[in-house]
This record gives structure tokens, sequence and C-alpha cells, in this order.
């Protein structure tokens, strides 16, 4: 039995590496139940890595990553959404059967799974698409799918690996909607991203990190405090501000 | 086994809507159908061809230098009969007559000549028939019928055998536990390309993360053989049905023997053997086909492989004889118990009666043991081969990665 924890996440001496490349360095934090927390950094800067190895689908090389308490296990209990950085579904499978599948996959009965998705395929404008193939579908289309079955089962954690890459402004903006959907419903909320002003308006925490460690760890405001007010792209920009000035030399 | 269920049902209810999946099934039936509709309608062609043949008529000549054609029946025929070859060449050259027949004075060492009218590529064959029934119609009373029979070769044996003191039907014993045998080349040639690419999907669709944080990678591969094998009973299903019932129909019409399954012996120890060499058989080329899968980024590479197994699987197939034959033989023992060309031997072996109870269990066990192996790798290449989206995973970099080690 292990007993609840207020951080439903904790990442302690988490370190990865990749032959001779370290690319997440002894890094601890902890994402608090019903936070919304931002996981920031450039690309390479070991974002994904972190989720990864958090989700089992990488095997540290050394620390933890605890998922309440306990690494993560498909049948730990845990509720998930992950919506991850490589996308995709079974193309060649209707809509709606996909949908249902995920929907079972993650404990809901088919019944139920099938009702939540012909609800949700409303919402978002695909009723007439829910049996048509998903490599019929547009790629806008896709995405409100993918989306759809990431957020079933009404997830305790969600994960959004670079939410918006690749969406358009409508399915951007329900994004957005649906994460504030979840938040009110007291989601914890992970967003893997590099999309300040998104992060401004969502999150609560975040981690910036840099050669695979924190370089800013705590809360938005707390952060731009310490910056003198600065906005969390002048922030990002600041600490990044070498590799900006090595690829302005570069493509000078 | 959490939503083991599930991963089944998905399997095999998008492969029962594919339509590949059913050109496939349906593809054996009907080449049967077609066969034995080609067989059918030859059948009724001969036959009409043979009663249209009975009912032509046309005229001939004959020069008989055997002594061996009876005159009377060339009086009730109305042939002619010619003393000189050129003769009747001639007349069949002029029309004076359809045919003429030249009987040599040896006709078991020289040619019978047959000159005729042309009616046609196949219907000339019709002259031919004639000048050899003409022959044997004129010799058959001259010799015995028994001794007729004989020569044809047209008398039938009835041989019983012994084994242990009991009548043994040598064949018939070879039926059933045969059958493992070849429902297991069929289960492999026809789904064995499918095994391949039952994972490839995952990794082609970048389905694969969402897949594995949501279900483990043993359920989904389980899952996915358990959905081939019940696949694979609708494939037989869908082949028996129409061959039994096209027996059944048209057994007449198409002159097919009397099928007495009473006839046929169950050793249930031959039986049982087959059936777990069937499994293990069955079980291990399902997880090297998994395997291979699992380990490279597209179906398209993954296809690649199957020839490399198929030979696996057929090379044995040349030391047939040998297993029947000269079962202690020591290229037998190595085919015998390597598992990737057991399935044959073993099977064949136990059909024919000369797999001992050791080595049935010997091999059993290296099937069984070598299966689970498989199946194993099979799920560690798809867990850790899981990301490796436009790479092939090499089994060493799989085997050496530990609980705690980073995937490169």
């Amino acid at each position: 039995m292990h007993t609840p924890t207020d951080s439903l996440v904790s990442i302690n001496h988490f370190t990865m590496t990749f032959g001779n490349q370290t690319v997440v360095d002894d890094l601890s934090f902890s994402v608090k139940r019903g936070e919304t927390f931002g996981l920031l950094g450039a690309n390479g800067s070991g974002k994904t890595t972190i989720i990864r190895a958090l989700l089992g689908i990488y095997q540290p090389t050394g620390g933890e990553l605890l998922l309440d308490g306990k690494p993560y296990a498909v049948d730990g209990g845990t509720k998930l959404g992950y919506l991850p950085e490589e996308r995709g579904l079974y193309k060649k499978e209707s809509v709606l059967a996909v949908m249902i599948y995920f929907g079972q996959l993650k404990g809901m009965a088919k019944y139920d799974a099938q009702a939540w998705s012909i609800d949700y395929l409303a919402r978002v404008g695909l009723s007439d698409k829910a049996k048509t193939r998903l490599d019929k579908l547009s790629g806008g289309q896709q995405q409100k799918v993918q989306l759809g079955v990431t957020i079933m089962n009404d997830p305790e954690l969600l994960i959004l690996d670079e939410p918006t890459k690749g969406f358009d402004p409508v399915n951007r903006r329900l994004l957005m909607t649906i994460v504030e959907e979840h938040q009110q419903k007291g989601a914890t909320v992970i967003f893997v991203t590099h999309q300040m002003e998104e992060v401004e308006r969502l999150c609560d925490r975040i981690i910036l990190l840099k050669n695979g460690k924190a370089s800013e760890y705590g809360t938005v405001d707390a952060i731009k405090k310490a910056h003198g007010g600065a906005s969390l792209d002048d922030i990002f920009l600041k600490i990044y501000g070498d590799d900006v000035e090595g690829m302005e030399q570069l493509s000078a | 086994m959490h939503n083991l269920g599930t991963v089944f049902g998905f399997e095999v209810r998008r492969s029962l809507k594919k339509k590949s999946f059913w050109i496939t099934a349906l593809s054996f039936p009907v080449l049967i159908a077609v066969i034995f509709g080609i067989v059918f309608f030859s059948n009724q062609a001969t036959e009409q061809a043979s009663v249209d043949n009975g009912k032509q008529q046309f005229s001939f000549a004959v020069t008989d230098e055997s002594k061996l054609i009876e005159p009377k029946l060339l009086t009730a025929m109305n042939a002619q009969t010619f003393t000189k070859k050129q003769q009747g060449i001639d007349a069949v050259k002029n029309g004076a007559v359809d045919a003429y027949f030249f009987y040599p004075t040896d006709v078991s060492v020289e040619l019978v000549e047959v000159y005729a009218k042309d009616v046609g590529l196949f219907d000339n064959g019709r002259y031919k028939t004639v000048a050899k029934g003409l022959l044997q119609q004129s010799v058959a009373p001259k010799v015995d019928a028994q001794v007729t029979a004989i020569i044809k070769g047209s008398i039938a044996f009835d041989e019983t055998s012994y084994k242990d003191g009991q009548i043994y039907n040598g064949f018939a014993q070879v039926i059933a536990p045969g059958l493992f045998l070849v429902l297991f080349y069929i289960l492999i040639a026809m789904f064995g390309n499918q095994m391949l690419t039952s994972t490839t999907e995952e990794k082609e669709n970048r389905v694969i993360e969402m897949i594995l944080t949501t279900i483990k990678a043993r359920t989904l591969i389980i899952g996915k053989i358990l959905s081939l094998v019940m696949l694979a009973f609708v494939q037989i299903v869908t082949i028996l049905v129409p061959v039994i019932t096209v027996y059944f129909v048209f057994k007449e019409q198409l002159s097919l023997p009397n099928l007495d399954l009473s006839n046929i012996p169950l050793d249930p120890v031959r039986i049982a053997i087959g059936a777990a060499l069937f499994v293990s058989s069955f079980m291990l080329f399902t997880g090297l086909l998994v395997a291979i899968g699992a380990a490279v980024p597209t179906a398209k590479e993954a296809s690649g492989f199957f020839g490399a197994v198929i030979i696996f699987l057929f090379a044995p197939l040349y030391a047939a004889t040998l297993f029947i034959s000269s079962p202690e033989s020591p290229l037998v023992a190595v085919l015998s118990f390597f598992p990737f060309t057991a399935p044959i031997p073993l099977m064949l072996r136990n059909a024919v009666g000369n797999l001992s109870a050791t080595d049935a269990v010997l091999g059993i066990t290296i099937m069984s043991v070598s299966a689970a192996i498989i199946l194993a790798l099979a799920i560690r290449l798809f867990r850790y081969g899981a990301l490796e989206y436009s790479n092939r995973l090499s089994l060493r970099t799989v085997l050496a990665r530990k609980k705690n080690t980073p995937r490169p």
C-alpha cells in the first residue's frame, strides 16, 4: 500500500544518458495534484525524454520517476491522458472504432466509450465522420480525434507533449478549452512546450530546462518577479541567449 | 493480462473487415472450386467426345502384315484391304477413304502407321483409337482374360499388415497425425506475412507511445497472436466448408471416391504428440515472425524476411524420404532438434510412426522452450524497438539492454 502524497509526480535525481551524451543530469522536481505544470525548454533539452521515462517507455540511467508514489504502470490505477509528440492512430480504421478501442483500453465499458465518443465527435463537428476511416480525414480532423482519444475516461493526469505542434488555430483553441475544463475538474496537467503564451495563460508552475538541468523552477509569478517582471518569452530568450546569439552568428 | 480481450476483439474485427483477408481466405476454396469445375467439365467433355467418337462413322482401309487383325471385324466395319502401303496412302490422299491403317509384321517392335484426313487437332485422335481397338478386339479372343488383366496390370490387391500382432494400415495411420503438418503449413503460408506485419503498423502509424502507455507490450503481442489463431480458425472453416460441401453435393458427378471416416485409425498418443508439436511449432514461428516485425521499422522491410523464414521451413522437405526411411540418420536428428527446422521432421516422423517417445518428448520440449524464448524476445523487441521509427533494431542491442540501462 502506498500513501497518497501531495505530489502526483515526483522526479528524484533523474539522469538519462544516450551513449556519451547526458540529456538529463540529476534532475529533481515534482508536480502537485491538481496543478498545471509547464515543462519548458528548447528543442533537445530533454523534455520529451523526461515524459517518456516517467511513463516507462525509457528506462532511466539513474534516479527515480514516480507517479503517485510508484513507477508508472499501465494497470497502476492512475488514469492517464497522454498526447505524445509523435502522434498517430490506426489510420485504416474508422474514427469510432479507434476511439472505442482506446476507451476500452483505458478502462471504459464499450457502451460508455461509444457514447462518450459520439458526444465528443458531435462537440467537435465530426459526427458525420464517425464511420470514416482516419486516413480519409483532413489533418485538422485527425488532430481532433487524437485529442479526443487523449482525454477519454476523464484522466486525472493529462500529459500534453508539444500539444499545439501542427495544430491549426481552431484546434489550438479547442485544445486550450479542453485543458481548462480538465483543470476545473481537478486534473493535473503537464504541458511540455516552448509556447510561452500558452504557458503564461494556463500554468501554475514551470520548470525551464537547460543542458539537462533545471534553470528555473517555481511558480510563473515568482519566476517572472525574479526576472524583474519580464515575460516568459523574454526570460526564455535570456536563458537561451547564448544559443540564440550562436544561431544568429551562424545565419549571418 | 488486463485488456487482452479488448486487443483480441479489435484485431479480429478489423482483420475480418479487410477485403484482403477475405480475398486470401477465399482464394483457396475458389481455387479448389475452379479445379473441381475443370475436372467436372473435362469429364463431361471427355464422356461426350467418347460418345461422339463412337457415333462417328468414317471409311478406312487396312494393310495387315502382322496377320493379327480378324478379317470378320474388317468385314463388319466395311473396311477395305490393300496389299501395298502406298495404295492406302494414295486412297487417303485422293479422298477414296478417310483413313488407312498399316499394321507391320511385328507390332511389338515396329510402328503401326495411321494415315488419315485431317478433322481437327482433337478429333484426329479417333483414327488411332479405332486402329488400336481393332488390334485389341482381334487378339482378345486368343488370350486368356486373366493373362490379359495381369499383363495390363489391372488386377487388384488386398493388403493386410500386422504390427504387434494387430492389423496395421500404415497409410491410414498417417492421416490423423499428418493433418497437423498440413494445418501448420497452411497457417504459416497464409498468415506468415500477417504475423510479420502485425506489429509494424503501430510503428508506421506512430501510435506506439499511446499504446505502450495504455497497455502492456506483452498483452498487446499475445492479443495479436491469439487473434491470428482465431483468424486461422476462420480461414480453416472457410476452406473446409466449401470443400466438404462440394464433396457431398457433387460426389457422383465428379466421380469422387467414397470417404469413410470411420476407417481412419485414431491413435490418441500420436494425435496428442502431433497436437503438441503443432502448437509449439506454431507458437515458435509466430513468435519469430512477430519478433522480426518488431525489429524493423516498416511492413515492407518486414516482408523481405518472410522468404528466409520459409526457407527454414521448407528446406527439410528435401530430406523427407530420409525422415521416413532412416530416422536414425544423424542428419534427421539435427533437423529434428534444431528448432527452426524441426516442425517438418518431427511432425512427419510422428505421422509415419517412427518418432520414438524419447524423441517426441525431447522435440516438444525443445520447441516449447524455443517458442517461449522467441516470444519473450518478440515482446522485448517490440518494447525496446517501439520508438525506432526509422531504424532497424539490432538483436545484440536489445539483448544487451538490462533494467536501468537506457535505450541508445
